[in-house]
């Protein structure tokens, strides 16, 4: 197994089988998409967001905002 | 609780048409000590129906539908703040769309925030320590979670967790509320799954979940709840409550959060402007008298004029207001012999706010005695607001164990996620209507699910609004500052990257479409 990447999917319980997809239907009318995949992110994964020493990680500009909003202001 | 007798979910019972000339005085009793009042038992019994209706919707043909919307949000800086450089600060989730013929635009959009959004190990103290778990004790009801660091009043924990307000002794705790889970082993490292073994035992890791109740930021401590928590065992068995807190010397992250533009989720009734589906739907929204209670509710403002809009382009944004009773309206606390009530309360905006499924609490048991409290305005568990902001959720989600919060859709991802949410212990007292109910529930949907699905979802497709476009909508704001967890003005549309059905990005700010 490789290390994830960068917002790589580490865990999922989005499976659908073969026979789901073949059974899919709207009433009575078979649907038929392009992709294999119908998303990318579905309820129940987790993402692997590391960052490095010098980023604004998501939990940092998370509290940046909240920060910004008490002194008023606004994004960029 | 509907008007029309559909999604009556609490009352296992014929409803009785509005008619104005038909009122009568309201016959519901309200809690008295222990006995359980009307509205406990209509949300007790709801959150039961939730639940089973969710599992209905989660293994029904149409949850498998491709109504899902892939996103990544990139949270933008603060004016004035230098540009982020590297990996973007990144909130990925996915909007997932239930058809539905109660909302005028055909479609109920659910958000979810994915599990290891927001990561602990990035939190240093001002000697640059990671907070990892450090330590844990307990007492009956909750677990306190030493992070690491040398926290006090001149250096507290940082922001997101405690936001310092100048001139005010008690700060922003924008956190507590969210579900959190053991799940890093070093700083940087992968989170760990069921799976994940550890190298040195041979034996999978597990973890814990729980919800964060209260942060103390000047110690480092982090009190989360027991009631509610789950634990992923070593033998990758999923159980409830957790029999063990969190590991020492971890780091957290953030489990899996949810949020939905229903009315049960969001206790928002609608209105239908339009007859674009010939329906005969309320064209003017009304509350029941008997459930018209003081509360909030939002405006969305583009300009300074009001818009409520369902779509925006991929760059407008709109301004969020949020109007709730005003705090000299309220009883006083204490009642005195020269208590006084003052009239003209703020109510609700009658037809938007409805206080079926959410939690709030009489401030009082003996409103008779001077020196008691006044059975006042109730406490809001739902959430709290400052400046046009909400600034926390306050009614402490609580992911398994009789939850009151969840909405049949986020019951409907928990089961189609294959964690199976714990039956609520509270079901409807009445054992024979409830199988009967549960029955009819069964061969109701049946039978809607093969026929007039197509046309619910026929319907829905021709109508429907779409994500990241309705982020900016009065119903649709509200959801994503709570799913976010970011001041509402953060969330801009120029932040969605979205994608497409072959995983392939496009970014509607630029103008960029999906493929076809």
């Amino acid at each position: 197994m490789t290390a994830p990447n960068f917002g790589d999917i580490v865990e999922t319980t989005f499976v659908q089988s073969p026979e789901q997809i073949d059974t899919r239907k709207y009433g009575f009318s078979e649907i038929r998409v392009s992709g294999s995949i119908p998303a990318v992110y579905h309820a129940g994964d987790v993402v692997h967001l590391p960052y490095t020493s010098g980023e604004t990680s998501t939990m940092e500009a998370v509290g940046l905002a909240w920060a910004a909003y008490i002194s008023g202001v606004g994004p960029a | 609780m509907s008007p029309n007798g559909k999604n009556n979910f609490g009352t296992f019972g014929q409803q009785v048409d509005f008619s104005p000339v038909k009122f009568k005085p309201i016959r519901a009793e309200f809690a008295k000590g222990s006995t359980p009042g009307s509205i406990n038992r209509v949300n007790r019994e709801s959150t039961w129906a939730r639940w089973r209706r969710g599992y209905e919707l989660a293994t029904a043909t149409s949850y498998t539908n491709a109504f899902d919307y892939s996103f990544v949000y990139t949270i933008p800086v603060p004016s004035g703040t230098p540009a982020p450089g590297g990996n973007q600060p990144a909130i990925p989730g996915v909007f997932k769309g239930f058809p539905t013929n109660n909302k005028e635009f055909g479609m109920h959009w659910a958000g979810v925030r994915t599990a290891g959004s927001l990561r602990f190990d990035n939190i240093k103290d001002h000697n640059g320590t990671l907070a990892s778990i450090a330590s844990v004790t307990a007492d009956d009801d909750y677990y306190y979670v030493q992070l690491t660091g040398d926290w006090s009043v001149a250096n507290p924990l940082p922001p997101p967790l405690y936001v310092t307000i100048p001139g005010s002794p008690v700060g922003l705790k924008a956190i507590n509320g969210e579900v959190l889970e053991d799940r890093v082993i070093t700083s940087g490292g992968v989170p760990i799954t069921r799976d994940t073994i550890n190298p040195a035992t041979q034996r999978r890791y597990g973890y814990t979940q729980y919800v964060l109740i209260e942060t103390y930021p000047f110690t480092g401590i982090l009190k989360l709840k027991k009631a509610g928590s789950v634990e992923a065992t070593p033998d990758r068995s999923l159980i409830t409550p957790a029999s063990i807190p969190p590991n020492i010397g971890r780091f957290l992250i953030t489990g899996t959060r949810y949020c939905c533009s229903c009315q049960d989720f969001n206790q928002r009734e609608y209105a239908f402007m339009t007859n674009l589906d010939n329906k005969k739907n309320e064209y003017f929204p009304r509350s029941n008298v008997s459930s018209v209670k003081p509360g909030r509710f939002e405006i969305m403002s583009l300009k300074g004029k009001v818009d409520n809009n369902a779509m925006t382009d991929g760059t407008t944004n709109r301004d969020m207001q949020i109007i709730s009773p005003a705090p000299q309206y309220n009883l006083p606390p204490t009642i005195t012999a020269t208590s006084t009530t003052v009239p003209g309360t703020t109510r609700d905006n009658p037809g938007v706010f409805r206080d079926f499924g959410y939690i709030y609490l009489r401030s009082t048991a003996n409103p008779s005695l001077q020196g008691a409290n006044a059975e006042g305005m109730p406490d809001y568990y739902d959430y709290t607001s400052s400046n046009n902001q909400i600034t926390s959720i306050s009614d402490y989600w609580t992911p398994l164990l009789d939850e009151k919060r969840y909405c049949k859709h986020i019951y409907a991802m928990k089961f189609a996620e294959g964690v199976f949410p714990p039956e609520p212990s509270d079901i409807p007292v009445e054992p024979d209507s409830i199988a009967e109910w549960e029955q009819k529930l069964v061969k109701d949907l049946e039978k809607q699910d093969r026929d007039q699905m197509y046309e619910d979802m026929r319907q829905s497709l021709g109508y429907m609004d779409v994500p990241p476009y309705n982020c900016q909508a009065p119903m649709m704001m509200p959801m994503m500052q709570k799913l976010f967890n970011i001041p509402a003005q953060f969330v801009k549309m120029q932040g969605f990257t979205m994608y497409d059905k072959n995983g392939q990005a496009y970014v509607p700010s630029q103008g960029e479409m999906p493929s076809t």
